[in-house]
């Protein structure tokens, strides 16, 4: 695999892990609001 | 987590995929040197296995001794299940680089075979826990179950695979006690060890949190 092959790959990789930071994140919001529901 | 911190563990997280794809060198005697940054990706998520399997002890010693909170089994599942699913993703990296490598997904080797058994074990803590209805009597078996782990765990992922012959590379730590890899990768693969384990730690607080909403439900429904 050349170095662009490598580049496309880290892409990818970053793609997926902002992916799975932001849908933590955005559960850990909804899980805030759940919680201060009586 | 706060948000700050989750996103500064993004950007560790950054940091370690750029360490581990452009800045630490492929490693020498592989058939394809490209697949062994796998190594950056796949030794973390099974220590992550291992680390939640013994976390998951902890919380059941603590449920036995501390008074049987409903946390402390809670916590002890949860562990457990995100276990299973690091251990799982260890599993299918590792047959991914065993394809490259070996030729195979599968090989029957030491490693592949412990941690197979050893998430087997672990699957059957989740059924033990489905089968039994009552939360007292399910809660004291279930912490007895992830106590006997600790005797399991460390012979299945430490031992097992260093008694028998391997088509593994060399452990992390070698038989002569020594850390045979450039400090390059050496460098990015603490940092993974790192950012895996706090990941850990968070999607486990994010998951406890979920049940207890979840229990708190199920316990107005059937008030």
């Amino acid at each position: 695999m050349g170095n662009g092959g490598i580049e496309w790959v880290v892409a990818v990789n970053l793609v997926i892990w902002t992916g799975l930071f932001i849908y933590l994140l955005r559960l850990g919001k909804k899980l805030r609001k759940l919680e201060k529901e009586p | 987590m706060k948000t700050i911190l989750a996103w500064l563990l993004w950007l560790w997280m950054c940091l370690v995929l750029y360490g581990a794809f452009l800045y630490a060198r492929p490693a020498m005697g592989f058939a394809a040197g490209q697949s062994s940054r796998i190594v950056f990706f796949h030794v973390p998520m099974a220590w992550v296995s291992m680390i939640a399997f013994l976390a998951a002890a902890v919380w059941s010693a603590r449920y036995l001794l501390g008074g049987r909170r409903a946390e402390h089994d809670r916590a002890a599942a949860v562990a457990i299940q995100l276990g299973l699913l690091f251990g799982v993703l260890a599993t299918v990296t590792g047959a991914m680089w065993a394809r490259i490598e070996w030729g195979a997904f599968w090989n029957w080797d030491p490693r592949q075979t412990s941690i197979t058994l050893s998430l087997l074990f672990y699957a059957a803590y989740l059924a033990l826990r489905s089968a039994v209805e009552d939360a007292e009597t399910r809660g004291r078996l279930s912490a007895v179950y992830a106590l006997l782990g600790v005797v399991i765990t460390p012979f299945l992922y430490f031992i097992v695979p260093r008694i028998t012959f391997s088509l593994h590379p060399e452990p992390l730590v070698n038989a002569d006690g020594k850390i045979d890899m450039d400090s390059e990768m050496r460098q990015v693969l603490f940092a993974s060890f790192l950012g895996f384990t706090a990941l850990f730690f968070w999607m486990h607080n994010l998951q406890c949190r979920l049940q207890a909403l979840a229990d708190r439900k199920s316990a107005h429904f059937y008030e």
